[in-house]
C-alpha cells in the first residue's frame, strides 16, 4: 500500500485522471463521428410546432416517424379555421406548420402569415390526385400554398327508424318533431352559413344584412331542435350511436363510423339547396422556426401507407390517390368509392369555407341565438 | 439586549438603516410581484385595451378606440340575460354548496376522530387527482338519457322511458357544478371549523340558548371567514364557466363563459376582451362588497 501511495502522488493521480479523461473524451467524439456518418438520419432532427385537428394523424403515425428520421411534432389542437388565423398571427413563427380550409389558406398568405412553396419537391406529393395539385385558390406565383390533405361536405345524417319521411333539404333541422333530436356542431360561422343555404343564400359567407337576418330566423327556429352543439365529431358519433339524437350534420362518413360503433343504421343525403364543405392543407409558417424539419416530417408523413391508416380511422376522402389504391388493394375499395375518395372533383361542387364579410356578424348572430 | 441600531451607529443613521431594511424586506414579494404583475394585470391591461377597439373583417385588431362592443353588451337582451343566469346560477351553487358542506364539516371535525378526518378529507380531494373534463364526461354518464339513473328509474319500475330532466339543460348544470365546488367549500370550512371551540356552544346552552340561537350567535359569527373564502372560491370560478354547460348542459344550459369562447374562436378578440372585462369588473365590484360589508380582510388577516 505504501509503495502504491508512493506511485500516486496527488499530482500524478491528477494527470493520469485527466490523461485518461481527455483520451475517452477523444474515443467518444471518434465514436460518435463514425456513428454519424453512417447514420441515416443525415438530415435535420428534433422537434417542430404543428397546429392541427385531430383526425390529422395518428399516434402510431407520430411514432414510427420520429424512429425513422428522429421528427416529432409538438401537436397543438386547433379548435377552428378563425382561431389558427389569429393564433398565427399573434405568434407568428413560434408555430412552424398550421392546417386550414379552403379559403382560410390564400387569407394566411395574403397577411404572410404562410410561405408559398412547391410542393413537387416532395417525392410523396407524386400520390397526390393531380387536381389536388393545381387548385387556383391555392396556386400563386410563388409557388403553392399548402400540401393537399383531406375534404369533405357537410352532410346530413338522419335514423330512418325514427325520421320519415326521407328528409332532402335542411329545413328537417327545424322540424319541431325533432325538437331536443338534433345535434350540430359548436361551429359559429358554420351554422349560419347553412342556414344561409336554407334560405337561399349564394354565398353564405359574404352575406348581406337582409341575408343574414334570414339566417338568424332559420336559427332562432332550430335552436329549440338542438340537443347540444357537439365540441368535435366523436360527440356526434356517440349520440347518433346511442340513440340521444336521431339528425345530425357532419362530414362524409358518419354513417359508417356509427354503424362501427354499434349503433343503428343511419342514412345520409346531401341538402337539395346546396351544402357547404371543406378541403385543407398544411401550410409552412412563415418563418418557423424549426421549418427546416417540416419538409422531411410531411414526406414521411403523407405516404400512401400512413394515409390509408388515416382514412380507415377517420372515415373521410383524402386528397391522396396512392393511398386509395392501397385501400384498393388491401380490400376497402367499397368503403372508400362510398366516401368519395375517388371523387376528388366534388369539392368543386361546394361552396368552400373560408372567411367573408359577413363572418363577424354570422358570430354575433349564432351568439344572439344560441345564448340565453 | 442591543438593538441593532445601536451597534456602531448614531441615531441620525437610524431612519436610513430602516429604510434600507424595509427594502431588504421587500424582495421576497419580488417573485409574486412579478407573476401577477406580467402574467395577470399585464395581461388585463392588454384586454382592457383591446375591448375598446374593434376587430376588422380581416379579423385584425384595428386601434379604433370605441365602446361598441361595451354597449352592444349592455344592449343586446340574449349577452344580458346569460349574464344574468350565469349569476343565479352561480348564487344557487353557491348556496347549495354551502348548504351540502357545512353540515358536512361540522359533523366532521366534531363528531369524527383526527385520523378518520384526514381519511375523508383526502377521499374529498381524490377527484383533483383526475381531469376536470374527465369528472364532468362521468356525470354524462350518470345524467344522460342512457345513463345510470335513467337505468335505475326504469330498473325500479318508477318512468317507462328514458327522460331527460337530468340532463342538457340548467338542471344538470347546478347539479354538476355543485359537485365540481363542493371540495373549495369543504376545505375552506374545515379550516375555519377545525379552530372552532366546541366548548363555547355548549356554554351558551348551558346559558339557555337553544341549539339553533348557539349556532346562529355563536358558531357562524366565528367561522364566518371560513364561509366568505367558500363562497368566493365557489361563485367566482362559475362566472367563467364554459366546460361544464358544453357537455351536460346542452343549448338549455348556457353561460355567459360559453359565448366568450365564441367570441374568441371566431377571431372576435375585441368583443370577446369587452365581455371578459365586463365579466372581471363584476367580480372585483363583488369582492369590493364582500370586503366592505362582510370584513373578508379577516380571511387573510387571521394568524
Amino acid at each position: 500500500m505504501d509503495h502504491l501511495s508512493k506511485q500516486f502522488s496527488r499530482r500524478r493521480f491528477l494527470q493520469t485522471t485527466a490523461g485518461v479523461t481527455g483520451a475517452m473524451a477523444m474515443g467518444g467524439f471518434a465514436s460518435a463521428s463514425r456513428v454519424m456518418a453512417q447514420s441515416p438520419m443525415a438530415g435535420p432532427t428534433g422537434t417542430f410546432n404543428f397546429m392541427t385537428w385531430s383526425d390529422h394523424f395518428y399516434q402510431e403515425q407520430l411514432d414510427a416517424i420520429t424512429a425513422a428520421i428522429d421528427i416529432t411534432p409538438s401537436i397543438s389542437e386547433l379548435a377552428g379555421n378563425a382561431e389558427g388565423f389569429i393564433r398565427v398571427s399573434e405568434v407568428g413563427g413560434q408555430l412552424d406548420m398550421i392546417s386550414g380550409d379552403a379559403l382560410w389558406v390564400p387569407r394566411y398568405f395574403e397577411d404572410g402569415l404562410i410561405d408559398a412553396w412547391d410542393i413537387n419537391e416532395l417525392e410523396v406529393s407524386k400520390g397526390l390526385y393531380s387536381l389536388a395539385r393545381e387548385f387556383d385558390i391555392w396556386t400563386t406565383p410563388a409557388g403553392y400554398l399548402g400540401y393537399p390533405f383531406g375534404w369533405s361536405p357537410v352532410q346530413i345524417y338522419y335514423d330512418p327508424a325514427h325520421v320519415s319521411p326521407a328528409p332532402d333539404s335542411w329545413e328537417v333541422l327545424l322540424d319541431p318533431k325533432y325538437a331536443g333530436r338534433v345535434m350540430v356542431e359548436n361551429q359559429p360561422e358554420e351554422v349560419p352559413a347553412y342556414m344561409g343555404k336554407l334560405a337561399g343564400v349564394g354565398d353564405p359567407y359574404n352575406m348581406t344584412t337582409e341575408e343574414l337576418a334570414q339566417a338568424k330566423e332559420l336559427m332562432i327556429r332550430l335552436k329549440p331542435n338542438v340537443l347540444r352543439l357537439a365540441q368535435q365529431n366523436t360527440d356526434v358519433i356517440n349520440a347518433l350511436t346511442n340513440g340521444e339524437v336521431w339528425i345530425a350534420t357532419g362530414n362524409l362518413g358518419y354513417d359508417e363510423r356509427v354503424r362501427e360503433a354499434g349503433g343503428p343504421e343511419i342514412k345520409v343525403f346531401t341538402p337539395k339547396e346546396g351544402t357547404i364543405g371543406w378541403m385543407d392543407a398544411e401550410m409552412i409558417v412563415t418563418g418557423g422556426a424549426n421549418s427546416a424539419l417540416v419538409r422531411p416530417w410531411l414526406e414521411m408523413a403523407q405516404t400512401p401507407e400512413h394515409i390509408a391508416e388515416n382514412f380507415l380511422r377517420y372515415g373521410r376522402p383524402l386528397f391522396n390517390e396512392a393511398a386509395y389504391k392501397v385501400l384498393v388493394n388491401n380490400g376497402h375499395q367499397e368503403r372508400a368509392d362510398r366516401f368519395l375518395y375517388n371523387k376528388p372533383e366534388t369539392v368543386q361542387a361546394m361552396t368552400l369555407k373560408g372567411p367573408g364579410t359577413s363572418t363577424q356578424a354570422a358570430i354575433e348572430a349564432f351568439n344572439e341565438v344560441f345564448g340565453a | 439586549m442591543t438593538s441593532e441600531v445601536g451597534r456602531g451607529t448614531t441615531p441620525a443613521d437610524a431612519p436610513e438603516i430602516g429604510q434600507r431594511r424595509s427594502v431588504a424586506r421587500l424582495w421576497p414579494a419580488i417573485p409574486a410581484a412579478l407573476v401577477l404583475g406580467v402574467l395577470f394585470l399585464g395581461s388585463m391591461a392588454f384586454m382592457v385595451v383591446f375591448s375598446f377597439w374593434r376587430t376588422d373583417a380581416g379579423f385584425h385588431l384595428v386601434p379604433d378606440w370605441n365602446v361598441d362592443n361595451y354597449v352592444k353588451f349592455f344592449t343586446v337582451p340574449t349577452y344580458l340575460r346569460t349574464f344574468g343566469k350565469t349569476l343565479v346560477m352561480a348564487a344557487a351553487v353557491t348556496v347549495a354548496a354551502l348548504a351540502t358542506a357545512l353540515p358536512f364539516t361540522y359533523f366532521l371535525v366534531r363528531y369524527v376522530s383526527r385520523r378518520w378526518q384526514r381519511i375523508v378529507l383526502l377521499a374529498v380531494i381524490v377527484p383533483f387527482w383526475t381531469s376536470y373534463l374527465l369528472r364532468v364526461y362521468a356525470w354524462q354518464a350518470i345524467l344522460g338519457e342512457r345513463g345510470v339513473i335513467n337505468q335505475l328509474l326504469m330498473g325500479l319500475g318508477i318512468i317507462d322511458a328514458p327522460t331527460r330532466l337530468f340532463t342538457y339543460n340548467d338542471l344538470s348544470v347546478f347539479i354538476v357544478l355543485v359537485y365540481v365546488s363542493f371540495p373549495f367549500a369543504a376545505l375552506a370550512l374545515y379550516a375555519t371549523l377545525e379552530r372552532f371551540d366546541f366548548g363555547q356552544l355548549r356554554a351558551a346552552q348551558d346559558l339557555g340558548a337553544r341549539p339553533d340561537q348557539a349556532l346562529r350567535h355563536i358558531l357562524l359569527p366565528q367561522i364566518r371567514p371560513g364561509i366568505i373564502t367558500a363562497c368566493i372560491f365557489v361563485f367566482v370560478p362559475i362566472i367563467g364557466e364554459f366546460l361544464t354547460p358544453v357537455v351536460v348542459g346542452g343549448t338549455q344550459g348556457v353561460l355567459i363563459g360559453n359565448l366568450v369562447i365564441n367570441f374568441f374562436r371566431g377571431a372576435q378578440i375585441a368583443q370577446g376582451a369587452a365581455f371578459a372585462i365586463v365579466i372581471a369588473a363584476f367580480v372585483t365590484l363583488l369582492l369590493i362588497v364582500f370586503r366592505r360589508h362582510l370584513q373578508v380582510e379577516d380571511v387573510v388577516a387571521r394568524g
